[in-house]
């Protein structure tokens, strides 16, 4: 007999068991992917430069997500107790004794448990090497990725079913102990308006507060290097927001549907005089929730914003830093240009500027000081003859104009102000030049800032030294040998300069030494002589493409966990709410306008915590974006979620709907 | 004639397990008249009642009301039709219970957008009719078994429905609360020739019928017209009541 109520108890609420189990399979699958993946000998293989990094970060990521579905799975789990409660008084009622009536829900969860691993395996069966293939097409590696599943990721695998099984089950036993301890049958939700009404007003003042200081965010962001009031700006936002959204859902929204159900006009029309009553209801039991979705929501396009600025702002700092895969000088390129030659390397294109290096002095507003030191100078036409990507991220200049180009202090927020009264070397002095931060031949080449200058100014201007930088692109890297890279080693630096300064620029001095000096000192810059980034362009883009692998995974979680949260909240009603609809129905409520009740009811679940998160993820947008219209990409990614996740919420209309017909035979 | 019921009969159930509620049954109902629908537990009274009030499709059969077949109208004319012709009493009230009193007996009128000033017309009517005015502002919670009942009949004759079906309206109420009720029903019956359909295995409230029809086993057993004297219907309502209830080998339908 148990178990046929357990079968019929399965049965009955199979809708809902099948978005649990489906959400829990999808994260038992991805646990057991990253897992699996970290010790698959293909990774090993084509990525065993990243040594065990790969390992650690997939195992450190593999337990975060089991953690976390843990949490989901005792949340989640509670609601179908709740919804058996009156079942299970039933049964107590009939004479059934109380610890059956435990066993009986402690064995309903294991069951449940076991069918969402089984299927939570073979997802992960099936999708291992599809996932496999997208890492490594992510990061770029051609590879062909082998199905692989070590005894010990196996047994660590049964070992965490058995006992997050064991656990949930016994957690969702005591929850049935207590509701037969308690055995009130329907909770009734204190209104309080004297409570509400003030409340949910000082929600919408934080929220709106909260609002105008990320618009003030957008504006002081710049300041955050010197001035502590972005962060506050920052801290205020975060507190208004989540402590704001909570005193809306609690007292706001349901003092306008209680507004809304007072106006006559309104409410006496058609079905409103019920449906207000039934949402706001609704809204009452399910604030926490709603709540509790709407701060992740917020934190999954955080989340996505801070992954896409803070890949945006290392792919431009990379860029700006590293434009070609070799560069050298006039010094080594002789014997660069030997060793290419003897390897199989395909040139796709090679570069050639002269440089004059010479000593300037000006006042640096960043730093705040006086600043005396040597500065490479290139022609504004040997400029605009580089291929375009060197100066992509720098401000445009014309022939007129001087663009210097200097180390940025921070990776995210870029100082574009402009440079006034450069001093240099029996030269004019620089009136006014644009900032920027992109070096052509790559930042490691210099000691220190560049100065792009008129054809005029360059041809007339005396130097201290004279190079010439070489720059080359190939078509699948250089190609270098490792002994030839060991005989480069000796080329690493092309020579030394020892600046003398004197009070006056004029009268300073620059030393060129071609053997390393034994004692560094402050004014000794060295002048490398050749940089080879090609290989750490590749190492680069792997490590994105890991990194957007593990975003993409824990976003789609997140997402999956949400939405189905928010779906067996919709579809878990209790048995009060479905009496109400059904008598609707009896006294001549026509099949649309209740099928309008649970649109509405869907509509409002879903559209509520995403409208919030939005208006909480723009400080995110603020935090980075500042100044800026917004990134369209930016708009892009959150198109994407809301998209992603309103197909949660057709799904989740489409699945209740089909219920309520059901349970009422419409 | 109003309602006119051709040959309807229902199973519920497939195949082997098909149990016949409603086996061919015909019944012809007056304007304004007040028929009563008696018979045993399982008799098939309800399934009648919900098949003629548009609730439950027959398996076969015609039901013509005013001239309408309503067995040929789509599912959301039906519901329109048992909005704007019908009300609807039930043994378990059926009020809901997020709405006030006041709520509950305006539903209908809501739900067919009357205007305002209507609603309150014939909600304050309904309610000084009713006796139930100090009621308005009420939790459902709050209200007696017998108040419920006044309050569902509120709202099952706000609209001013041509027809009103009541399944077993005193079935929860206590007899004094029944005849308060039963006395109302009556009332609204006379005033507003309301035609009213109750199904009921009670024979004191049967007895405030003009006519009681008695079904058995899902058809027709005998019909019993009120000659005008509670007193004497309601003895040959009992004695039909013990006749069928005899389960004699003489009282069991041909049909079965």
């Amino acid at each position: 007999m148990y178990r046929k109520i357990i079968k019929r108890s399965l049965s009955n609420m199979r809708d809902s068991y099948l978005i649990y189990i489906l959400a829990c399979s999808f994260a038992i699958g991805i646990y057991g992917i990253l897992l699996s993946i970290g010790d698959s000998p293909s990774v090993y293989i084509a990525l065993h430069w990243w040594d065990s990094f790969i390992y650690d970060i997939t195992n450190i990521m593999s337990s975060l997500f089991a953690f976390f579905a843990f949490i989901y799975m005792i949340y989640v789990g509670g609601f179908f107790v709740k919804q058996q409660r009156n079942e299970f008084l039933t049964f107590e009622k009939l004479g059934m004794q109380r610890w059956v009536i435990i066993t009986i829900s402690f064995f309903q969860t294991a069951i449940v448990q076991a069918v969402a691993w089984l299927i939570g395996l073979m997802l992960m069966l099936v999708f291992q090497k599809f996932m496999g293939m997208l890492l490594f097409y992510l990061m770029q590696v051609h590879f062909n990725f082998g199905m692989y599943l070590s005894w010990d990721d196996l047994w660590l695998i049964f070992q965490v079913f058995l006992i997050s099984t064991l656990i949930l089950s016994v957690i969702n036993a005591i929850k049935t102990m207590r509701i037969l301890q308690k055995k009130q049958r329907r909770t009734i939700v204190k209104t309080r308006w004297w409570l509400r009404i003030p409340a949910g007003l000082f929600g919408v003042v934080l929220l709106l507060s909260a609002q105008v200081a990320t618009l003030y965010l957008f504006k002081d962001m710049r300041t955050i290097s010197y001035s502590s009031r972005p962060l506050m700006e920052v801290a205020y936002i975060m507190v208004a927001d989540i402590f704001g959204t909570y005193l809306v859902y609690y007292g706001f929204l349901p003092t306008i549907l209680n507004v809304m159900e007072k106006m006559r006009s309104v409410s006496y029309s058609g079905i409103n005089l019920f449906s207000f009553k039934y949402m706001k209801e609704r809204l009452f039991q399910n604030i926490s929730i709603l709540w509790f979705v709407t701060e992740l929501s917020a934190l999954a396009l955080a989340l996505l914003t801070f992954c896409y600025f803070g890949y945006q702002a290392v792919h431009q700092n990379y860029n700006s830093a590293y434009p070609f895969e070799l560069a050298a000088n006039k010094d080594t390129v002789k014997v660069i240009g030997g060793e290419l030659k003897k390897s199989d390397a395909k040139v796709k294109g090679s570069y050639k500027t002269d440089v004059k290096i010479n000593l300037v002095s000006y006042y640096s507003k960043s730093s705040q000081s006086y600043i005396r030191q040597p500065m490479t100078f290139m022609s504004y036409s040997d400029y605009k003859s580089l291929p375009k990507r060197m100066r992509k991220y720098n401000p445009k200049i014309n022939g007129h104009e001087f663009l210097k180009i200097d180390y940025n202090s921070s990776i995210m927020y870029h100082n574009d102000s402009k440079e006034h009264d450069i001093e240099v070397k029996d030269a004019p002095m620089i009136q006014t030049a644009k900032q920027g931060h992109s070096f052509p031949y790559g930042s490691s080449m210099h000691f220190g800032p560049m100065m792009i200058v008129p054809n005029k100014y360059y041809k007339n201007m005396p130097s201290e030294v004279k190079d010439t930088f070489y720059g080359w692109d190939f078509k699948k890297g250089d190609r270098l040998s490792k002994q030839q890279l060991h005989k480069l080693g000796n080329y690493r630096d092309a020579y030394y300069m020892k600046v003398d300064f004197k009070s006056s620029l004029a009268d300073s001095t620059i030393e060129v030494m071609k053997k390393e000096p034994n004692k560094y000192e402050a004014a000794t810059y060295t002048q490398a002589g050749f940089l080879r980034q090609g290989n750490l362009k590749k190492q680069f883009r792997q490590g994105g493409g890991f990194y957007l692998f593990i975003v993409a995974l824990f976003s789609i979680a997140l997402l999956v966990a949400l939405g189905s949260v928010l779906t067996l909240r919709i579809l878990l009603r209790d048995d009060y709410q479905s009496t109400q609809l059904r008598t609707l129905q009896k006294i001549g409520v026509e099949e649309s306008e209740i099928k309008g009740i649970i649109r509405r009811e869907n509509t409002l679940t879903f559209l509520i915590p995403i409208v919030f998160a939005l208006i909480q993820s723009f400080a995110a947008i603020a935090m980075f974006d500042f100044g800026r219209h917004i990134s369209k990409n930016i708009v892009l990614i959150y198109a994407g979620y809301i998209i992603l996740y309103g197909m949660f919420g057709v799904i989740s209309f489409q699945v209740s709907w089909r219920g309520v017909k059901q349970k009422f035979k419409l | 004639m109003q309602i006119a019921v051709k040959n309807i009969s229902k199973d519920f159930g497939r195949k082997r397990n098909a149990v016949h509620a409603i086996k061919d049954i015909s019944l012809e109902v007056d304007h304004g008249e007040f028929l009563g629908i008696m018979g045993p537990s399982g008799a098939g009274k309800t399934t009648l009642l919900n098949m003629i009030s548009t609730n439950e499709r027959p398996d076969h059969g015609q039901i013509v009301i005013d001239g309408l077949d309503l067995t040929q109208l789509h599912d959301r004319d039906q519901a329109k039709y048992r909005r704007n012709k019908m009300g609807f009493i039930y043994q378990s009230f059926e009020l809901l219970d997020s709405l006030n009193v006041k709520e509950n007996v305006i539903l209908p009128l809501a739900l067919n957008r009357a205007n305002k000033k209507l609603i309150e017309e014939r909600f304050n009517y309904m309610m000084q009719l009713l006796n139930i005015e100090k009621l308005s502002d009420r939790a459902i919670d709050e209200l007696s078994l017998g108040q419920r009942q006044i309050v569902a009949a509120a709202r099952a004759l706000i609209n001013r429905p041509e027809i009103l079906f009541a399944d077993e309206p005193t079935g929860s109420l206590d007899s004094k609360s029944a005849t308060i009720l039963l006395n109302y029903i009556q009332m609204v019956n006379e005033k507003e020739k309301t035609t009213i359909l109750m199904a009921t295995h009670d024979a004191f409230t049967a007895s405030y019928c003009s006519r009681v029809v008695f079904i058995k086993d899902g058809v027709i057993f005998s019909e019993i017209v009120n000659p005008g004297n509670r007193d004497k219907f309601f003895e040959q309502i009992i004695n039909m009541q013990r006749t069928i209830g005899g389960g004699d080998y003489f009282n069991v339908s041909k049909n079965y």
